[in-house]
Parts: structure tokens; C-alpha cells; sequence
């Protein structure tokens, strides 16, 4: 009995808090969210200052990724901090999602993408871990809500079941499936149909389900491919309260086409331009005082 | 004429004679079943359940129905259809096994590993495979499979040991089951590929986004979507073999032996006969009425196993469904 626990123990149930003292950089304290002040023209919660970013995570270094020797990105660098929220903004088809996909690899499953540069976390290369162990570290949650075809509980508990080597029992589950639930803010709308299919949730609720699916076995970073656009203003305001209480336990790095939204829940935001990073600075500097000229012209609405 | 014809029917027309035509349908089937249990009946008065039993050399039994009079005496009604029935589940049982098996893997890698030019060619010629009439399997049977197996696989030795018993030719149980499963593979196949190919892409993604290698995704949570597909391609497939008549007839010997699995390695090379190719074989002789109304009851028997099969599938497949967005 205590053999399996701990087995279960190592590679999932590390507690958020346990984990940030670990990197003994900040006190949970610190993080803790308080009731957000509300913005009064908007009533939407005033973003905290990015004071609370943490230690590098992930670093990438000139990193460069072709479809068919076509620069999607071109030549990368930035650094992703644990505490923070990083927006990737920028029009359609600029490299964003193609960078997001290559934080975790998942560029590899495209036949004919290749990259050049180097991508590191916690300073191993990334393409020097296995890919799989690399996803769980690197989680994602795509731009449809893509819940399974299985119940609630079963979503959640997916990656779980799927990581340990022996099937866990559901109630040694139980308690990391509710935790799971309670950070995406789901719990206690479906804390009693647990058993219901997950595609009868509504596009919000499956939004945030996928949420709690992919941060159900802690990963470091959470990667966010536009996580909104496919649902209604109710449902967005939700996700990004959920964005900015998430961030003090992982990194995440959220591409959104909606500048209102990356000024809402981003600490630091890269403006991405035909495959160039073309800036990358503090929410509020760059979208007050951008440094570069198409920069400026993107956000007052010149093109895009 | 044709102008009245042309004009558009009112819904109230339409489910009139949409739901005559449904109903002749209907009525069609239960005719059928109803005159074939009819014909039947003198094999059950006579031998009653016993009759689904074993018990006596069949093909004896068979020729003691031959020749008598147009009033034959209650024993001439003696028959013991346990080798058929054996015979019938032992090469549709094998064949979907083996069958389901390759078909699951080949859909897998036809739809999640294959290269898009590969994709592109063997999916249409599965569909062809699917499509070849089961005569052709059985000649290529006949004509290169128990040749081979007789001359190559069955040793001197081996037949020698058995003479007395039965003959080993080379028709028999592995030729019927390899020719099975290769005419129903590929109908499988394609009803499996139809389904996984169905799947959004974006929950095999999603799969691998949280760890899985992508092989664990398909089966995790792609294969695993389309259980009921499975199940469904499998009766299918299933109900084809066993009522699969001429292919049998042609690959599986001469008696209806019941293939000991004792026997050792001789098993896979002993005779047996299907209900199916029984019916096949003794259609020459259904003016004798003891015989005519034993074949009816072999009719009835593939009619029952059909519906028991099509009634399982859906009965399996009810739980599989419950967390699909439409049921």
C-alpha cells in the first residue's frame, strides 16, 4: 500500500506549493492571488505588476523553424520565467503557433518541418530529453477545446493513468483529479457528474476542462495556443482570471490574436512579425511605448 | 405520365409509399423465416435439441437419407449436427481472430503512420481487395494453397498415421481458415480505417501533447473512440464467414471430420465441413424429404446465428457509446 503511493506520489502529486519553495526563490505568500481589484471602466481585474516573475525556465536561442525549407520563424531568442505570463501576439500565419508548437515538440509530427537553434529547459536541451517525458513537463491546451470521448473524471485523470506504471485505482485519483479541477475552476460545477461525458460540457467548461487535463500532473510550463478564440466574452473572462491565478505555479505562454487579451492577462509580451520577433518587453511597455516601428503601427491597428 | 410522376410528392404520399416499400421489406424477411422454419420442422419433431448435439459420422447419417421412399420411417430423420456447427465456429472463430488482428494494425498504420503517398494507394486497393468475389479466393485455394499444404506441409509420416481415420490431402483446416481471413481482412480493414480516419486529428494531438508516444495516443484514445466500429466490422465480418459457402466447399476435404485439437499438428490439416458448404454439397439431393428438411435446419440454424450475431453486436456496443456526443 504505501509502495504504491509513493510511486504515485513521485511523478504527479507534487503539491504547487512544495514546488515553489523548491526553487526556494519566493514564498507561495508572495503569490498568492488576492481578490482582484477591479478596473472601473471595464470592471475587469487590474493586472498585479509583473513583480513576481521568477527563475528562467526555458530559454531559446536562435531558434528557426522551415516547412519545407520556408522560415515560419526566423531566428528566435527569448527566455520564459516561472511566474509569468508571456503573450505571443502578432497577425495569422506569423510563426506564433509554429514557436508555441516547438516548445514541446509537437512541430516534429509535421512531415516536413525542420528547425535550427537550440531550446533548453531547466538547461537541458530539449531535443536531448525524450519527447514524451518532455511533453508532460511542457503541457499545451490547443485553440479548440479538444476534451476526449470519455467521461469528466476520465479526461482529467488521462495523462495520470497514461504516466504511472501501473493502473492507479480511481480513489487514489480522486484527490488529484478534484485539485486538478479546482485550479482550472471547474470543480464545483461538475463536482457531481464526474461520470458525465466530457463533449456534453459546454465550449467554455470543455476549454477549461482541457485545462485541468493538461495541468492535472504539474507540468512546469503550460503552453496556450489562442485558448479563447473559439469562445463566447463569458467564457474568456473566466480563462483569463484562470490564466493569471494559474501563473504562479508554472510559466505560460498564451498566443492570442486578441491585444486586449494579451493586455489583460500578459506580464511580458512578444510581438511576432512574418516569422520575426520583432519585440519582446513588458506588457505595459510595449503596448504604451512600443520600441519598434511595426510594433506601433500593429497595435494602433495599421495592419493585421 | 411521367409529368405526375415529376411532380413533388406530398410528405403525406411519401410516408405512404416509403413506408409500404419498408414494410414489404419487412414482411419479405418474415415470410422467409417463417417458410424455412416450416420445412424445417420434421428434423426438430423428430430429434428435438439433440439434433444440435453430437453423436455418429455425419456424412453417414447424411447418406442414410438417400434413397428411401417419399414417407420415410422417424429414424431415417436421425442426425447429429455437432460437426457442421464445430466445423463453422472453428473457421469463422479463427478467421476473425486472426482477421481482426492484422485488420487493426493495418488501419493503424494506414491511417495514423503511413505516408501520405502510401495512404493514397492502399486505401483504394483494400477497397478493391474487399470487393473480389470469394469464388476467386477459394480457386486460388484450391489450386496453389492445398497443393502446397498437401505436398509440402503434411508429411508421409503424418498421413500414414491417420489413414485409417481420415485422409489428409492437404483441404482442411488451415487452408480454410488462411483463405478466410484473407476474404474477410479486408472488408474489416476498411470499415476500421473508415472510423479511425473519422477521428479529429485534434484528440490524437492532444493525446501526444500530454506524453504520449504516438502509437499509445491512436490506441488510447483513437482506437478507443472507435470500439463500437470494431465490434461492428467484426460482425460483419463474422456473419460473411460463417455463412461463407463455395469457399469452404471447395478448401476444406472431403468429410465432415471434427478436427481434433489432440491431435496435435495433424489438427490444422484435418478435413471438416461447415453448415454452409453442407448445404452447398447436398443441394443435388434435396428431392429425398428427410435430407431436404435437414438442409432447411441447416438454413435456419445460419438464419438464427445471424440475427444472435447482429443482436450481440448491438447489445456490445450500447456501453461503448455512452460518452459519444450523439446517442
Amino acid at each position: 500500500m504505501s509502495a504504491e503511493k509513493t510511486h504515485l506520489q513521485s511523478p504527479c502529486t507534487l503539491a504547487p506549493q512544495a514546488k515553489v519553495r523548491e526553487n526556494g526563490t519566493m514564498s507561495i505568500n508572495q503569490l498568492v492571488f488576492d481578490p482582484p481589484a477591479l478596473d472601473p471602466m471595464t470592471s475587469a481585474p487590474l493586472r498585479a505588476v509583473s513583480s513576481l516573475t521568477g527563475p528562467e525556465r526555458m530559454r531559446l536561442h536562435d531558434i528557426s523553424v522551415f516547412y519545407d525549407g520556408a522560415a515560419a520563424v526566423k531566428q528566435a531568442s527569448l527566455s520564459i520565467h516561472q511566474g509569468e505570463v508571456l503573450a505571443l501576439i502578432g497577425p495569422s500565419g506569423c510563426g506564433k503557433t509554429t514557436l508555441l508548437r516547438t516548445l514541446n515538440r509537437l512541430t516534429e509530427l509535421t512531415p516536413n518541418a525542420s528547425h535550427s537553434g537550440t531550446i533548453t529547459l531547466d538547461g537541458d536541451d530539449i531535443h536531448e530529453l525524450e519527447d514524451t517525458k518532455l511533453r508532460t513537463r511542457v503541457s499545451m491546451v490547443f485553440q479548440q477545446p479538444n476534451p476526449f470521448p470519455m467521461s469528466i473524471f476520465d479526461n482529467v485523470a488521462f495523462a495520470l493513468r497514461e504516466q504511472s506504471r501501473r493502473r492507479p485505482r480511481r480513489r487514489e485519483l480522486e484527490p488529484l483529479v478534484k485539485q486538478a479541477l479546482q485550479r482550472a475552476g471547474l470543480y464545483e460545477e461538475v463536482r457531481n457528474n464526474l461520470d458525465r461525458p466530457a463533449l456534453r460540457l459546454s465550449g467554455g467548461q470543455q476549454q477549461r476542462l482541457c485545462i485541468a487535463r493538461a495541468i492535472a500532473n504539474n507540468p512546469e510550463i503550460l503552453l496556450m495556443d489562442e485558448p479563447c478564440s473559439a469562445l463566447d466574452p463569458r467564457s474568456t473572462a473566466v480563462i483569463e482570471d484562470l490564466i493569471l491565478q494559474l501563473r504562479s505555479d508554472l510559466a505560460i505562454v498564451i498566443v492570442t490574436h486578441n491585444l486586449q487579451q494579451a493586455r489583460r492577462v500578459a506580464d511580458r509580451v512578444a510581438f511576432m512579425y512574418l516569422g520575426d520577433l520583432v519585440e519582446l518587453g513588458d506588457a505595459g511597455q510595449l503596448f504604451e511605448a512600443p520600441r519598434e516601428e511595426r510594433t506601433r503601427e500593429y497595435i494602433a491597428g495599421a495592419f493585421g | 405520365m411521367l409529368e405526375r410522376l415529376r411532380r413533388p410528392w406530398s410528405d403525406d404520399r411519401a410516408e405512404r409509399v416509403l413506408g409500404a416499400v419498408a414494410c414489404l421489406t419487412a414482411i419479405a424477411i418474415v415470410l422467409m423465416v417463417v417458410f424455412v422454419a416450416e420445412r424445417a420442422w420434421p428434423t426438430f419433431s423428430h430429434d428435438g435439441l439433440a439434433w444440435l448435439g453430437g453423436g455418429g459420422s455425419l456424412d453417414s447419417q447424411v447418406n442414410a437419407m438417400v434413397n428411401t421412399s417419399a414417407h420415410p420411417p422417424a429414424s431415417v430423420y436421425f442426425l447429429r449436427a455437432w460437426p457442421l456447427i464445430y466445423g463453422t465456429l472453428l473457421t469463422a472463430g479463427f478467421a476473425v481472430i486472426f482477421g481482426l488482428a492484422v485488420s487493426l494494425l493495418t488501419a493503424i498504420f494506414i491511417v495514423d503512420f503511413a505516408p501520405r503517398s502510401v495512404q493514397r494507394v492502399m486505401t483504394p486497393v483494400i477497397r478493391l481487395l474487399a470487393s473480389i468475389p470469394s469464388v476467386v479466393y477459394g480457386l486460388i485455394g484450391i489450386l496453389v494453397l492445398v497443393p502446397f499444404v498437401g505436398n509440402h506441409l503434411v508429411t508421409a509420416g503424418e498421413k500414414a498415421s491417420v489413414q485409417n481415420v481420415v485422409q489428409l490431402t492437404g483441404a482442411g483446416l488451415l487452408v480454410s481458415v488462411v483463405i478466410l481471413t484473407v476474404m474477410i481482412t479486408p472488408i474489416m480493414t476498411a470499415l476500421i480505417t473508415d472510423a479511425l480516419g473519422s477521428v479529429p486529428r485534434s484528440w490524437h494531438e492532444g493525446a501526444v501533447a500530454l506524453g504520449l508516444n504516438p502509437l499509445r495516443a491512436t490506441i488510447a484514445v483513437s482506437l478507443r473512440a472507435v470500439r463500437p466500429a470494431v465490434v461492428a466490422a467484426a460482425a460483419l465480418a463474422t456473419a460473411r464467414a460463417i455463412g461463407e459457402a463455395i469457399v469452404i466447399d471447395m478448401v476444406s476435404g472431403g468429410n465432415a471430420f471434427t478436427p481434433k485439437p489432440q491431435d496435435g499438428l495433424i489438427f490444422l490439416f484435418e478435413p471438416l465441413r461447415s453448415l454452409a458448404s453442407e448445404i452447398i454439397d447436398q443441394s443435388e439431393n434435396v428431392s429425398e424429404p428427410a435430407l431436404r428438411s435437414s438442409i432447411y435446419a441447416f438454413a435456419l440454424l445460419l438464419m438464427f446465428s445471424g440475427f444472435m450475431l447482429s443482436i450481440a453486436s448491438r447489445l456490445v456496443r450500447r456501453p461503448l457509446r455512452k460518452y459519444e456526443l450523439s446517442n
